[in-house]
């Protein structure tokens, strides 16, 4: 562990847990502004985690000590899975960091628990999140293995930043077959963002709920680590959809210059992808529960394609 | 002439929305979006043969694209539109077989299984590796198209899965031989008969297949059971 990886360590940690609030309400906002309405304003969420923090904390009688320590469980692994992807510049190799696939399974332990702190309570609204998280997760994890078993066939690594710095060498243009990864990406985010066709985040009162219902019984600070880890799930699969597709302008190294000009342009894209996901949210319906694999499907059948087109060029 | 990689680049990515357009295809329920969706696919087959022509400067393919881009993405998808004013479906509910989900699926495992048996069987054949993919891509695209025949219920989605197929070979000849133009002039004839026919004949065109046949019973046309 050197100097430069603790300065990447803490800036991207740092950014990470400041912008994140950010995109939860872009994305509010610009789904408001196409039904009409005006909606919150752009800081709203920060006041609202501001708010949980000072609040106390309740617990259901029938809980254990699940409930009380999975709100820190889920945002420690959110927070390492977000050290795993390089935002504000690509830190130097070191081993055992930045495996995509401990990457995912960092995803699936934060998913985990969260499903167990659902059930935990004991509510009927929790245990049905969760069971319907699960059971969306079976049929999502197999996609987002596919896609990123896809992007490390393409790229000869599963390395992340060894990744970006790949596609940031060259131009997308070297690998053609790229191009069929994002829609999948952008499946994946939605999905495991809870997001309209599959889930819709505005609202505790709908029996569809999922990723909702098993934070309902969450309060206090612990509920605002939630709403925070979210977001940071959030940002960091648009920052994996954003670092393979659009690049330019990530810093290699731990230049002032160059950290300020990647946060930049980073900020530029993540805004323009969170307005193209609310636009995306506001032009679907919530697809019936039972017919979300054919949605699911899609995507996989775009990275199984990714890899067979690889095996052919 | 343009530049080899970015050549490659763009076929690269026509392949890729060609892919997309089949999935959805097999996939999509509205029978609007269906038709608009072929009609997507043949714009793609057309750019590629008139990127083609760009290339290679053979005549041939610049007719090819202003055959395909006349009659599939404009007259016959119209056709379609209005066929579709005439009888009562939006849409077609009806898989059988299998469902959606189940049919991508399948259709991931045949491009693998072509792509095996391309390389394995005929792998001498193909010098170039973009005639393998091409191979593979078009041959698959036939075989899914050849899926959603059997798939679906509604006769009108059977005639798109007919014309998904018959891009599929398009696409096939495009890249590997020097097809005759007047055969590629026969073939169009072929597909808008169908169409035509599909349409007036099958007065029962809303309804499904087994139906149809009951409505041929009884003007005795249909004799076998």
């Amino acid at each position: 562990m050197n100097w430069n990886m603790i300065l990447y360590t803490v800036l991207n940690t740092a950014f990470v847990l400041l912008f994140a609030p950010l995109l939860v309400s872009l994305i509010k906002k610009v789904k408001a502004m196409c039904q009409g309405r005006r909606g919150t304003p752009l800081l709203q969420t920060y006041f609202q985690l501001f708010k949980l923090f000072k609040k106390e904390i309740i617990y259901s009688d029938n809980s254990s000590f699940i409930m009380r320590i999975s709100p820190y469980l889920n945002i420690a692994f959110l927070l390492v899975a977000s050290i795993f992807i390089p935002i504000v510049f690509i830190p130097a190799q070191e081993s055992g960091f930045g495996n995509i696939i401990l990457f995912l399974y960092l995803m699936v332990c934060a998913r985990f628990f969260m499903a167990l702190s659902g059930l935990d309570a004991g509510s009927t609204f929790g245990g049905m999140g969760s069971s319907r998280e699960m059971t969306i997760a079976s049929i999502i994890e197999p996609t987002t293995l596919m896609a990123c078993a896809a992007i490390a066939f393409i790229l000869k690594t599963t390395n992340i930043p060894e990744m970006f710095g790949t596609v940031l060498d060259g131009s997308i243009l070297q690998y053609p077959t790229l191009f069929l990864v994002p829609s999948s990406l952008f499946i994946i985010l939605i999905v495991e963002t809870a997001r309209v066709p599959v889930d819709n985040p505005e609202t505790h009162l709908e029996l569809t709920m999922v990723h909702e219902a098993m934070i309902l019984e969450q309060s206090g600070p612990k509920l605002a680590l939630m709403e925070l880890s979210y977001g940071i799930k959030q940002l960091i699969l648009m920052a994996l959809l954003i670092n393979i597709l659009f690049p330019w302008g990530m810093a290699t190294d731990a230049t002032a210059a160059g950290i300020l000009i990647s946060i930049a342009s980073f900020i530029v894209k993540a805004l323009i992808l969170a307005v193209v996901m609310g636009v995306f949210e506001s032009f679907f319906a919530k697809i019936r529960f039972f017919r979300l694999p054919d949605f699911f499907m899609i995507a996989f059948f775009l990275s199984f394609a990714t890899i067979v087109f690889e095996l052919l060029s | 002439m343009i530049d080899t990689i970015i050549f490659n680049d763009i076929i690269h990515g026509l392949f890729v929305l060609i892919l997309g357009t089949a999935a959805l295809i097999i996939t999509q329920r509205s029978l609007t979006s269906l038709f608009n969706i072929y009609a997507a696919q043949s714009l793609i087959l057309a750019v590629m043969a008139i990127v083609l022509f760009i290339e290679y400067g053979t005549l041939n393919l610049l007719f090819i694209a202003i055959l395909t881009l006349a009659v599939k993405t404009i007259f016959i998808p119209l056709f379609l539109h209005k066929v579709l004013k005439r009888i009562s479906v939006k849409r077609d509910l009806q898989f059988m077989f299998l469902s959606p989900a189940s049919s991508i699926l399948i259709s991931a495992i045949l491009i693998f299984v072509v792509y095996l048996f391309f390389t394995n069987i005929a792998g001498d054949l193909f010098a170039d590796r973009l005639i393998l993919l091409v191979g593979v891509i078009g041959i698959a695209l036939a075989l899914m198209g050849m899926m959603v025949i059997f798939s679906r219920k509604r006769v009108i989605t059977k005639t798109v899965g007919y014309l998904t197929m018959e891009n599929g070979v398009l696409l096939f000849s495009l890249f590997m031989a020097e097809m005759p133009f007047i055969i590629e002039i026969l073939i169009v004839l072929d597909l808008l008969m169908i169409i035509v026919l599909s349409a007036v004949l099958a007065f029962g065109i809303d309804s499904g297949m087994e139906e149809f046949h009951k409505k041929l019973n009884r003007l005795g046309i249909w004799i076998e059971d």
